[in-house]
Formats: C-alpha cells, structure tokens, sequence
C-alpha cells in the first residue's frame, strides 16, 4: 500500500465514520474535532479491515500517541509493510 | 437546613405527543397513543400482546456526533427531552456548568435495542463476536447511559443518581431530586426517565401473563385500569424531565413555577418481588403524606399507578381506600399511552401538572364499566374541571418497590 493509497483510504474512513472532512494533515484531531479515545479504538477496528488482518496488542498500544492524519497514515502505511 | 422545592420546567416525549398542548388536548378528546406492534421477525412471531404504547412521530435528533455516538434510542429520547426543557427552562449556561445542578434519570435496563445487537454479534456465526462488539456499544447501552449521556450533552458536574428500579424509576428520580433539593446538596437537579420502543420488555410480561391480548385488533381500547374487562398492562415508550430548584432559586431568576413538590416517600413490601401487595402501598402512601405534612384529606387527586393488571388495580384501590377513603379524585393515565416502564412516573407527574395548570381532570380512558372490587374509590370517567391543589403520583415496580409524589398549585 503506497502513503497516497493509505492516505486516501484513512480519508475516506475519518469522513464516512466520524464526520471529519479533510482535516489539517497535521492538525490534532482531538483538539480540532473531538476524536477522543473511543473514536479511536474503531478507527483501530476499521484499520483492522483495512489491513485485512487483526492488530496485536502491542501494535495497538503503538497507536496511543497518534494525534494527526499523517501520524494515523505514518502508523498504517508501517502495519502494512510489517504485514507484507 | 429544608428548603422548599419547585418544579420549574417539564418536557416529554410519549406516545400521544411531544408538547403540553398536544398532549393536554389528546388527554381531554380522550386519544389513545397504543398501537399495533411494528414487525419484529425475532419476537413477534412468540407474542400474545400485539400492542404497543408507540412514538410515531419522527424526531429530529440535531445532536454532534460526539453526542450521537454514545447514545442508543433511550439515550436520545432523554437528551432530546432535556434539551427541550433546557429550552424551556432558561438557566444560565453558567449555571449549568457550575456542580449546584445535578441529573437524577433512569431507565429499566439501558437501551434493550443496543444489548440485542452486542449479543447478535456473538451468536449469529457471522465472524468473530466479541471483536465485532463497539467501543460506544457499553456506553449506549449500560443501566446509566441516559443520565451520563445527559451531563455530556450538556457539560453537566453536578450529581448523579440514576436509579434502576422498573417501573419506578422515573418517580425515584424525582424524589430522590427532590431529597437532594430540599437537604441542600443541590441547588437544582433535572429528573426523569427515559424507556425505548423494545419488544423483550413485552416478551417478560407477556410470558407472567400480565400484558393484555383481548384488544389486539382495537389497540386504542387498552389498557383498561380499573376497568371490569381490563386483561393487562401494554408497554409503551417515552421520556419524560422536570426541572426542580429551590424556590428562592427560581424565585430570583424569574423562573415560571408549574407546582411544588411538597413530599415524596419510597418504600418496599417486604416480600415477593412480583405481588403487588395492599399493605406496602398504603405505607408508602401514609408515610409521602407524613413528609409532606398534609392529611389525606387535603388530597384533591390522585393519580394511580394502575397498570390495568386484574390483580394490581384491586390491591391499589384497596390502598387508596384504607388511606383516603372516596374523597379523592382518581384518574390512571396509563389509559392513554400505555406502561411507558420508567417514564411512567415521569410522564404522568408531568400529565399531572397540565391538570393543575388547567383545573382540568383527565379521566381514565376506557373505564366502561367499573370492576366493583375497585368501585369503592372515586373514578374520573370523563374530563372534570377542577380546581386542583393537591395531588399525589403513584408508582409501584417489581421488586416491591413503591413511591409517592405529592404536588401542590404553587401559592406564592
């Protein structure tokens, strides 16, 4: 998965599940558009689906200081080499 | 420290409509908000009762999603009524926000709706359940999700009580607001409960054989409290909120007061937790009279709990009548929009102020003919102008719980 392919789908996920249009690419998603910590354990589940395999836990406990799409693309764009 | 306790602001959602003059209207004209069932492939098919106490009407639910997304159905019908008496009530935001205003609302189990869709995951062998199950789906569905839901809407810090207990959740949330009032701890408290349209709660009643079956094809004609040919209780839904303040509170910001809450009592039967039992009301009933202070003689109405059950009407006229004797009028406004479960006492103490505002009292629908182990108190069986001044809500649950409102005109 390339960064522009997993950028596009993250979009896509933000937009469709939690209302956040087009965010500041580095912009914190917690401060800008309230995206707290039960937004992000289904943004885990749908990276899940995006991966097409399940996270571990310490893959998970990875995400905790995720903050800003790029970091969120930064994260998928690594699982999805690690997977490969 | 006592301090007198006033209702301030009402709002509610329920089967025969959304504001005080629609649903004061359909009280007088005598609508009934009971409906057919809507299809349920799961439990319809294992039904008797085929009728529902229903909101039809849509509901615009403008909420942000960070709102949205910790709420099931129940949560949204006690965030739209709060907002709504928020509206009506005119609190400063400061206020609000400040710790000396406190929510006490409830519902009989969370949202039944969200609880079958979590347990679906598990068992329906379509992929792995508990991963299926949401971060938000506890949130929406746990026993508290309204009263919680309701201070995160609304930046709430005060204190929480969200009572669970059936069919008296509504009234215990006003009263143990009112406590909470009157002692000080609070200097204002938004009360109510809240129940959502959900078919199981049919399915347990139905199963105890307590839902009525004989007017499937006329809904409208149950259920009949007190009535001879009454078969049982029909559930409904709805929310209903009241705001409670100090007098002197509402008093210095203006604030209109619809009546005051002059006494509440809670008691058990101390015993079965099904049987309705003659003696546990009528102590409940002498001991909300004895913190109001008044004698039963000074009770101008009371409205009964009154599910329509053959057994539970008997033992509760048996009470009233040990208490008050036949002065009182009565009325049962179940009639109207069935059980609503832990709005009940919610709804009908709100129903109740529209009477003391209007000198109005709103008969109970469908009393054709009195059974006559109930005829020994006094029935309303068609709308009474009234002035009213004193008046008492009942509410019993299973559990053997029982309560007592009394709500009197505000003298200033």
């Amino acid at each position: 998965m390339t960064r522009e392919q997993a950028r596009d789908r993250i979009l896509s996920i933000l937009s469709e599940s939690f209302e956040i249009e087009n965010p500041d690419p580095d912009a914190d998603l917690r401060a800008q558009h309230m995206f707290d910590s039960i937004d992000a354990i289904e943004l885990l589940a749908s990276i899940e689906d995006l991966l097409g395999r399940e996270l571990s836990q310490e893959e998970k406990q990875r995400a905790v200081d995720i903050r800003s799409l790029n970091q969120i693309v930064d994260y998928v764009v690594e699982l999805a080499g690690a997977g490969r | 420290m006592e301090r007198r306790v006033v209702i301030t602001a009402e709002a509610c959602i329920c089967p025969i409509g959304r504001s005080a003059e629609q649903i004061a209207d359909n009280l007088l004209r005598g609508v009934s908000g009971v409906r057919p069932l809507r299809e349920d492939p799961v439990l319809g098919p294992y039904l008797h009762s085929r009728v529902f106490g229903t909101v039809d009407e849509p509901i615009e639910y403008d909420f942000a999603r960070q709102h949205r997304k910790t709420m099931g159905p129940v949560s949204y019908y006690a965030c739209q009524a709060v907002k709504e008496l928020l509206e009506r009530a005119g609190l400063e935001p400061d206020f609000i926000r400040s710790g000396r205003l406190g929510v006490a609302f409830g519902s009989i189990h969370g949202s039944p709706t969200v609880q079958r869709e979590v347990y679906s995951k598990l068992l329906d062998g379509e992929g792995p359940g508990p991963k299926r199950i949401g971060a938000a789906d506890y949130l929406k569905s746990m026993v508290h999700t309204t009263a919680v839901n309701i201070t995160r809407m609304f930046g709430i810090t005060g204190r929480v009580i969200s009572s669970c207990t059936a069919c008296t959740t509504g009234s215990q949330s006003i009263g143990f607001g009112y406590e909470a009032v009157k002692y000080g701890l609070q200097d204002a408290m938004i009360c109510g409960a809240a129940d959502e349209y959900d078919l199981t709660t049919v399915a347990v009643f139905d199963n105890l054989l307590a839902c009525s079956t004989a007017f499937n094809d006329e809904p409208h004609r149950t259920p009949r409290p007190f009535d001879a040919r009454r078969d049982g209780l029909v559930v409904g839904e709805g929310a209903g909120a009241v705001l409670l303040e100090t007098l002197d509170g509402a008093r210095s910001r203006g604030a209109t007061i619809l009546a005051e809450l002059i006494g509440f009592a809670c008691g058990n039967n101390g015993g079965d937790l099904i049987l309705p039992n003659a003696e546990g009301v009528e102590a409940t009933i002498r001991a909300g009279l004895d913190n109001a202070r008044i004698a039963p003689g000074e009770v101008d109405l009371v409205s009964a709990h009154a599910t329509a059950t053959r057994m539970g009407d008997v033992v509760e006229a048996q009470a009233m009548h040990a208490v008050y004797g036949d002065r009182p009028w009565v009325t049962a406004l179940k009639s109207y929009v069935g059980h609503t479960m832990s709005a009940c006492g919610a709804l009908e103490t709100i129903f109740t102020l529209y009477m003391l505002e209007r000198g109005i009292i709103y008969p109970t629908l469908n009393l054709e003919e009195v059974d006559p182990r109930c005829a020994m108190i006094r029935h309303v069986r068609e709308p009474i102008e009234a002035e009213l001044d004193t008046v008492a809500v009942q509410s019993f649950a299973f559990g053997g719980v029982n309560t007592c409102l009394l709500l009197r005109r505000f003298a200033p």
